[in-house]
């Protein structure tokens, strides 16, 4: 090596990104959760409170119930849905590719494209979902104006959007699993089903756990789908946090507070994250 | 042979549920604005009325233009300076390097709600609120980009290296010239994530940008879609949403395969 | 390799250089509707044909409401010089934070006013440390459209005018067409989204009525929390529970004033642009009377004037000749303009008596009937914190009026114990 600073060059793009857009907006977001600030006016120092009004908020906690409430629902949905389907690909079957292409083209649209034709669909009147269960003599469903269901619908329509990704992943993990122990297990006289039970699914435990992680860092950011369909109503049942962060800040520009909610959500997504790879690593041994 | 049926009918039955929406999303687009609400299959007439209002009432072209912009220069500038960075950190020695490893591991966890509003003073006070500069800056690395292309480089022999140091080649030229055909692969991934993730992205340009002239492709539909300009009108929302979606829908009808590649690698890679 | 830095680079201070013409040029803002933008094009093209001073016009960008997106701009400073489309509740805030030139400052400007205004419409905008930031410009009076066809279809002999009336009427028209179980044509129809700027088009309007233009904070303390407000919730709440109006929402889809299924609306004198351009049949009449009121109301009926005023920013570096645009954007015949263009009322006195807009009145007695109402009307009351005063009381509708989850007296309660909370700090 002739020139010793050459891999500092190198790696000086990433330090100066990191320091001006992580460590900087920590270190600053850390510092603004003691202040009110508007931008305009100068900073006040307003010691705790942010902290205090943000404990005594009740939207702000019902924003994060109602994104558990998010992840209840979509999570086991998407296994199952992306395990079943990715399951019936590893079959011997004709039109693999057309199928996985199919499934996969809601993935690669943008969200809003999917969240304006979602609205359409969940629609009461005139919305499709509606139409049909009208026309087989059940009643309509309030898809997104009954405080109990709205939520439930957007984590339908994130599953749909993103079913197709997990069912790729599945595959490829259904395809490390050794057909010899398939062929071992039918000798011995094993169903369908046991096999899938007793072989397939510890096998891909660990893409199982990849899909848990993955739909819950996505569903906390849970921003555009109720921006668009809802703004947070009915009965702010779909107040997803990023939501009401974004509308302290923008709405009402209270930057020192909305930085105070966006730190703590952070730190409660980092710490639900955490606790899901903990269970990851026992789950290995 | 009945399982295979079974099989074969709910594999149908699925790709339909993915399918039609979009085939009910561009019908409608195309029929007249009273048939929307009772549309199944096939309107009673096709126009283009409401691409046509569509176009005159938001400047769509120029936001796909922005977009393209953005997505692109994103697209070369996560390439150019993760691939340095993965460069060094895959095969040079150098003090501190553990030390940025682990940052950028520990950037890759950290959510970005934490930095979204600091990032956007940042914006505010650097005066470039409302700039293409706001759009790229803070995408143009990116931790995940980095690890790949360390990964890549780690594959590639010493030997390759030290012959290309013996000709005299420059390290930039050894990583754009002499090693950059060897990992087309991790290239194609990284470039198709990071053009995607720029293109879709929509809360950031919600946030910094406000100038109408200078709004990307899907912030521009969805105020389009909570705004008041579409005067209630559906079928010039959904014209949008087509049109919003029509370029990517392309650019996947033909790179199909590498699309699904990337896509599914960025999630075994975590 | 270096030719992309170069490219960055470029690109960047590309970006910056486009404000140099900034100096010689004023940049206007106006509303986005497309009225609005037609009268614009002309009225500046008229200008720049004229005068020295050029100006640039620019519709406002589209954002989920044009006070989010003036906020973001006065953040980024991104203003521009004269924005005309402010609306007046806003306007204390940003006076308080000194973005705002103070007009009266400015030559000719308190001359110019006083011929304008009432006095009333004086006091409204005066600011609490006295100056004036803001030119009132337009308004556009919340009132009952209705389909005139439908109403003999109906066979209403009389406009359903008070509590009851409207209650009656909503009897008479609930309807399932289609027989599909579902009650598809309703009495009338308002916006139930959450958010704060929906509640000017159905509890305020009201509100005003029923208290003869009374206010919501006064003394910087809630003044809501009384018979009227609570009686508009409750008047509301039962329009919901009996199904004469529909909780879900219709404007996600299709509108259903435009496909004749419903018979009123809470609305400005805009929407006969918006009902001319997209009615589906020809024979589809419309006209306007005022909001509902309860029984035993007496005298001239007050509602929401929606005022939508001029300001000019403090990035502006030529003030003076901004005021001198705008002098002239509203003098009478530039409001004559307005009114013949956009369909919504300039904001001045004696506007019906006024001779010069006579003529006009006289062949548009749906504007006519506009213009009788402007002798009757409140605006918002000045407070910086006004737009979150009606979020908590959106909340609060929501929970009582759609969802029928409080009662009005409770939900009126809570909202004036959140907003007394909100105004101490």
């Amino acid at each position: 090596m002739k020139k010793k600073w050459l891999p500092y060059l190198l790696v000086s793009p990433y330090i100066i990104h990191f320091i001006v857009f992580v460590a900087f907006p920590v270190l600053f977001s850390l510092v603004l959760t003691f202040h009110e600030w508007n931008i305009i006016s100068p900073m006040k120092f307003k010691g705790f409170s942010n902290y205090i009004k943000m404990f005594n908020d009740r939207m702000f906690w019902k924003s994060i119930t109602n994104t558990f409430m998010f992840l209840i629902i979509h999570i086991p949905l998407q296994i199952v849905v992306s395990l079943a389907l990715a399951e019936f690909l590893n079959q011997n079957i004709k039109l693999k590719g057309f199928f996985r292409a199919a499934f996969f083209l809601p993935v690669i649209v943008s969200g809003v494209v999917v969240t304006i034709l979602w609205q359409q669909l969940f629609g009461f009147d005139s919305g499709l979902f509606n139409r049909m269960l009208v026309s087989v003599g059940l009643s309509k469903v309030g898809w997104l104006t009954d405080p109990n269901i709205a939520m439930g619908s957007i984590a339908i329509m994130a599953t749909w959007k993103n079913v197709g990704l997990y069912v790729i992943l599945f595959l490829v993990g259904l395809q490390t699993v050794p057909t010899h122990y398939y062929e071992a297990a039918s000798i011995e006289g094993a169903s369908h089903w046991q096999k899938f039970r007793k072989i397939t699914l510890p096998m891909i435990n660990p893409t199982i756990f990849m899909v848990v992680i993955l739909s819950t860092i996505g569903g906390f950011s849970l921003f555009i789908e109720p921006y668009i369909m809802t703004g947070g109503g009915p009965l702010s049942s779909t107040m997803s946090s990023v939501l009401y962060i974004y509308k302290q800040a923008f709405q009402y520009f209270h930057m020192g507070y909305s930085v105070t909610l966006g730190f703590f959500f952070a730190m409660l997504i980092l710490g639900v994250v955490v606790i899901q790879k903990k269970y990851i690593e026992q789950g290995d041994d | 042979m009945t399982k295979k049926i079974l099989i074969y009918t709910l594999l149908i039955i699925a790709s339909l549920t993915f399918l039609y929406p979009f085939y009910w999303m561009v019908v409608a687009s195309l029929a007249p604005e009273s048939e929307i609400g009772s549309l199944t299959f096939l309107p009673s007439s096709f126009s283009w009325h409401s691409y046509t209002q569509m176009f005159s009432k938001i400047p769509i072209g120029k936001a796909f233009f922005n977009s393209m912009i953005t997505a692109t220069i994103t697209t070369i500038g996560v390439i150019t300076f993760s691939s340095m960075v993965g460069y060094a950190l895959a095969k040079m020695e150098f003090r501190g390097r553990k030390a940025i490893f682990y940052i950028i591991i520990f950037t890759m966890t950290l959510p970005f709600q934490i930095t979204l509003i600091p990032n956007y003073i940042t914006m505010v006070k650097l005066g470039l609120v409302d700039t293409y500069a706001a759009l790229i800056l803070p995408f143009m690395l990116n931790a995940f980009a980095i690890l790949m292309f360390r990964q890549a480089f780690m594959t590639i022999p010493q030997a390759l290296i030290d012959a290309a140091r013996i000709d005299g080649c420059s390290e930039i030229r050894i990583i754009f010239q002499v090693l950059f055909p060897n990992i087309i692969p991790t290239i194609v991934t990284v470039g198709i994530l990071s053009f995607m993730n720029s293109w879709n992205e929509v809360l950031w340009p919600l946030i910094v940008i406000r100038d109408e002239s200078l709004m990307t492709m899907p912030q521009m539909v969805t105020l389009f879609s909570v705004g008041g300009r579409s005067e209630a009108q559906l079928g010039v929302k959904l014209a949008a949403a087509v049109v919003l979606a029509l370029p990517i829908m392309i650019a996947y009808g033909f790179f199909q395969k590498y699309f699904i590649q990337s896509m599914a690698s960025s999630g075994i890679k975590e | 390799m270096k030719h992309i830095y170069i490219l960055f680079l470029v690109l960047f201070i590309g970006c910056n250089s486009s404000k140099d013409e900034k100096d010689n040029t004023l940049l206007f803002w106006s509303s986005n509707n497309r009225g609005e933008i037609e009268f614009t094009e002309y009225f500046v093209g008229q200008w720049n044909k004229k005068k020295e001073t050029k100006v640039r016009f620019q519709p406002i960008p589209e954002g989920q409401s044009s006070e989010e997106v003036i906020l973001a701009s006065v953040v980024g400073k991104t203003t521009p010089d004269i924005y005309a489309n402010m609306w007046q509740g806003s306007v204390e805030m940003y006076a308080k934070a000194g973005v705002l030139v103070p007009l009266d400052t400015l030559e000719g400007f308190t001359e110019f006013i006083k011929a304008r205004c009432t006095k009333k419409v004086l006091k409204e905008i005066t600011s609490s440390d006295g100056h004036i930031y803001q030119v009132p410009w337009k308004i556009n009076p919340i009132m009952t459209i209705y389909n005139k066809r439908l109403m003999s279809d109906f066979g209403l002999s009389k406009l359903p005018s008070t509590y009851d009336e409207y209650f009656k009427a909503g009897e008479k028209i609930k309807a399932d067409k289609n027989n599909d179980g579902y009650v598809d044509q309703w009495v009338g129809y308002t916006a139930v989204k959450v958010i704060w700027y929906e509640r000017l088009m159905n509890f305020y309007p009201l509100y005003i009525a029923a208290s003869d233009g009374g206010a919501l904070i006064k003394d910087n303390k809630a003044a809501f929390n009384n018979e009227h407000a609570i009686g508009v919730f409750r008047f509301l709440q039962k329009l919901y529970q009996k199904e004469y109006y529909s909780k879900e929402r219709l404007t996600a889809g299709q509108d259903r004033f435009i496909t004749e299924d419903i018979f009123t609306k809470w609305i400005g004198p805009w929407e006969i642009r918006h009902v001319d351009k997209f009615k589906q049949r020809d024979d589809f009449e419309i006209a306007f009377y005022p909001v509902q009121v309860p029984k035993g109301h007496k005298g001239p009926v007050y509602t929401y004037s929606d005022p939508k005023n001029i300001v000019v920013f403090n990035t502006c570096k030529q003030p003076q000749k901004a005021w001198n645009f705008i002098k002239t954007l509203i003098d009478k015949e530039g409001d004559k303009k307005l009114l013949e263009i956009t369909t919504q009322l300039p904001n001045r006195k004696n506007l019906e008596m006024d001779s010069i807009f006579k003529e006009y009145f006289e062949s548009h007695p749906k504007m006519k009937t506009f213009a009788k109402q402007a002798n009757y009307l409140k605006g918002v009351d000045n407070s910086e914190v006004i737009v979150e005063v009606f979020d908590i009381i959106s909340q609060e509708y929501e929970a009582c009026v759609v969802y029928n989850k409080k009662t009005p007296e409770k939900a009126i309660e809570d909202a004036e114990k959140a907003v007394n909370n909100l105004l101490k700090n």
